[in-house]
């Protein structure tokens, strides 16, 4: 029992970093029908700018705050500079997008170099004991900057009128901009959030899980599965289907073996694709039509 | 047949120039090629995005390396099996990824490639694991053995010369307008007749068998492999030659292969920089010249030339 307790408390502090990695993707998705390829960089680009401004004596608090908001501002910039000239066409868009993963690879290698870097845990290394499943420290961090971001997201788009007008665009861009609903601005803001949920993502998982500059690509990976699982028109079933694909994987990496850990992510991707590309709770595309 | 003329012509040219680095130069051109030809078979003219075609590089190049080394048959015989078995499998392969389409087919390519790439890695008792295989015995022609520069260059030229006759044959004949109609759209080509998922399955076979054909030649010819020149980053590399090439184009996707190895001969001595070149190129390239660079230069030359000229009127 306590076994099995183990297992699904660290597949859910996976399964949170995946879920808001799946968020990126579908504030990207929902508003320019982009899947962004580079979605994973900004959480390598994150978690190694954090410990960049570290190393050079920054402290962590303020390191982390700047080294997020810093990538979701490159995900302005991105957009301005590759996304917006391509056009909407599908094929360009996801070869442009690799094309700036690649970019943001290769930047990274020039500044850090090819060694997995560390992050110092946030409140210490001593173990928690939860009625008998211990946990570093920093799963709490995660699990509680996950619950907070995905609540604040979630009010955001919600309550606010900035997120109506957001919701808007994803229904329908043409007819927000008839409403006087600014689109491109609209667009820059979906980067800006990706780029920062994604850049927290990486950050608070970085002194769990060494980061390097191509440990973007599985992440992005794992992130487009939660959202093929949880539906990309919807990110509250993103977040579902990153915690899912985070238990999966924990439960297969303790019951089977720990090699089979990164093929069940691809398993999952295939059964989904062919059988239910929509997702568990389908896309948002399906309650438009 | 002038083009494939003027392409001897070079070739010869560079073969006898006594330069073991040109001559070194044009090898890894032609052994890049095939899989770059291959690739724009399938996304150029048949509008169908792969981002792991790497791993049939790869899997070509395993193949021929195990069934020759370990099984100790003939290394020509290895390397035809090889060819055929990938091509088998990237039959199989679009019979599995061509139910979906866009994101979710290039997703699916991407999760293909690196399962191939892992599994190169894992199973350390087939493939040696990171270390990789050494000791694949060369291919050899009445007893003289292809394993250097000089002596591989005919027959990776030979198989590349045929890959493009075979690809422009290919082109030009119905089955080459199917292939178009496809890409431009699935729905009216099916309402002519054309069963587009066979199609789509056919030229991924044909894709396939050009990249093992590469691998296999590059496995014998450097006489060890291991999986990291068959990673994502390959894939990547092969967009970048489909794309420079526009995609659709025999002879300019050639271009693309020829500007990727010189670019990346240039930019050796500054370490890593190529990936950032790489990626900025595959962007801006995406983004002004969709047709591709020569295109695309043409283009910016031809603009230049009506701003001179009106400058000149103005005068």
């Amino acid at each position: 029992m306590t076994e099995l307790a183990q297992y699904v408390a660290s597949g859910l502090v996976v399964g949170a970093i995946y879920g808001l990695i799946a968020i990126g993707f579908t504030a990207v998705y929902n508003v320019t029908g982009i899947v962004n390829f580079a979605q994973g960089d900004f959480a390598m680009l994150g978690a190694l700018g954090a410990i960049g401004l570290t190393a050079a004596g920054v402290p962590l608090a303020p390191a982390v705050v700047l080294a997020a908001l810093a990538v979701g501002l490159a995900g302005v910039v991105i957009e301005r500079v590759a996304i917006r000239p391509a056009g909407p066409d599908v094929l360009r868009g996801i070869i442009i997008t690799i094309g700036v993963g690649v970019s943001l690879q290769g930047v990274a290698v020039l500044v850090w170099g090819t060694d997995a870097q560390p992050l110092p845990a946030f409140s210490g290394e001593k173990p928690i004991d939860l009625a008998g499943v211990t946990v570093p420290p920093q799963a709490l961090w995660v699990v509680g900057t996950a619950a907070a971001l995905m609540a604040g997201l979630y009010l955001f788009f919600a309550r606010t009128y900035l997120g109506k007008a957001f919701r808007a665009c994803a229904i329908n861009a043409f007819a927000a901009s008839l409403m006087g609903i600014p689109t491109s601005a609209i667009r820059a803001l979906s980067f800006f959030v990706s780029g920062l949920v994604g850049a927290i993502a990486g950050i608070i998982v970085a002194p769990i899980a060494l980061m390097q500059y191509d440990s973007g690509i599985f992440l992005g990976i794992k992130g487009f599965v939660a959202c093929i699982i949880g539906g990309f028109g919807n990110p509250i079933g993103a977040a579902l289907g990153g915690l899912a694909l985070g238990l999966l994987e924990a439960l297969a990496t303790g019951y089977l073996s720990s090699g089979y850990k990164n093929a069940i992510a691809f398993v999952v991707l295939l059964a989904f694709l062919f059988a239910r590309p929509g997702g568990i709770l389908g896309e948002l595309e399906g309650a438009k039509r | 047949m002038t083009r494939v003329a003027l392409l001897a012509a070079a070739l010869a040219a560079v073969y006898f120039s006594g330069s073991g680095y040109l001559v070194n130069l044009a090898v890894v051109t032609a052994l890049f090629a095939l899989p770059a030809l291959g690739l724009s078979l399938l996304m150029g003219y048949t509008g169908q995005i792969s981002l792991g075609h790497a791993a049939f590089v790869g899997l070509g190049a395993y193949a021929s390396a195990i069934l020759a080394k370990s099984l100790g048959l003939d290394p020509w015989l290895a390397l035809a099996l090889a060819v055929v078995a990938t091509t088998a499998v990237a039959w199989g392969i679009g019979w599995l990824v061509f139910r979906l389409r866009g994101h979710h087919l290039a997703m699916a390519t991407l999760a293909f490639g690196i399962i191939v790439h892992v599994a190169t890695v894992e199973m350390k008792g087939l493939t040696g694991g990171q270390d990789g295989l050494s000791g694949i015995p060369p291919l050899s022609v009445f007893g003289l053995e292809l394993g250097t520069d000089r002596a591989v260059f005919p027959l990776a030229w030979l198989a590349c010369i045929a890959a493009i006759l075979l690809a422009e044959n290919l082109v030009r004949s119905p089955a080459g307008l199917t292939m178009r109609a496809v890409a431009e759209n699935e729905a009216v080509a099916a309402s002519f007749g054309i069963a587009p998922d066979a199609l789509k399955r056919r030229i991924m076979a044909i894709s396939g068998c050009y990249a093992a054909l590469g691998g296999a030649i590059y496995g014998h010819y450097l006489g060890y492999i291991s999986p990291g020149p068959f990673d994502v980053g390959f894939s990547i590399r092969l967009l970048l030659m489909v794309a420079l090439g526009g995609f659709a184009g025999i002879w300019s996707v050639l271009f693309g292969v020829v500007f990727v190895v010189v670019t990346s001969e240039l930019l050796k001595p500054f370490g890593r920089f190529d990936v950032v070149i790489y990626g900025v190129l595959l962007v801006v390239v995406m983004i002004y010249c969709p047709r591709g660079l020569l295109d695309g230069l043409g283009l910016a030359a031809r603009a230049l030339g009506r701003r001179l000229a009106g400058a000149r009127a103005a005068e």
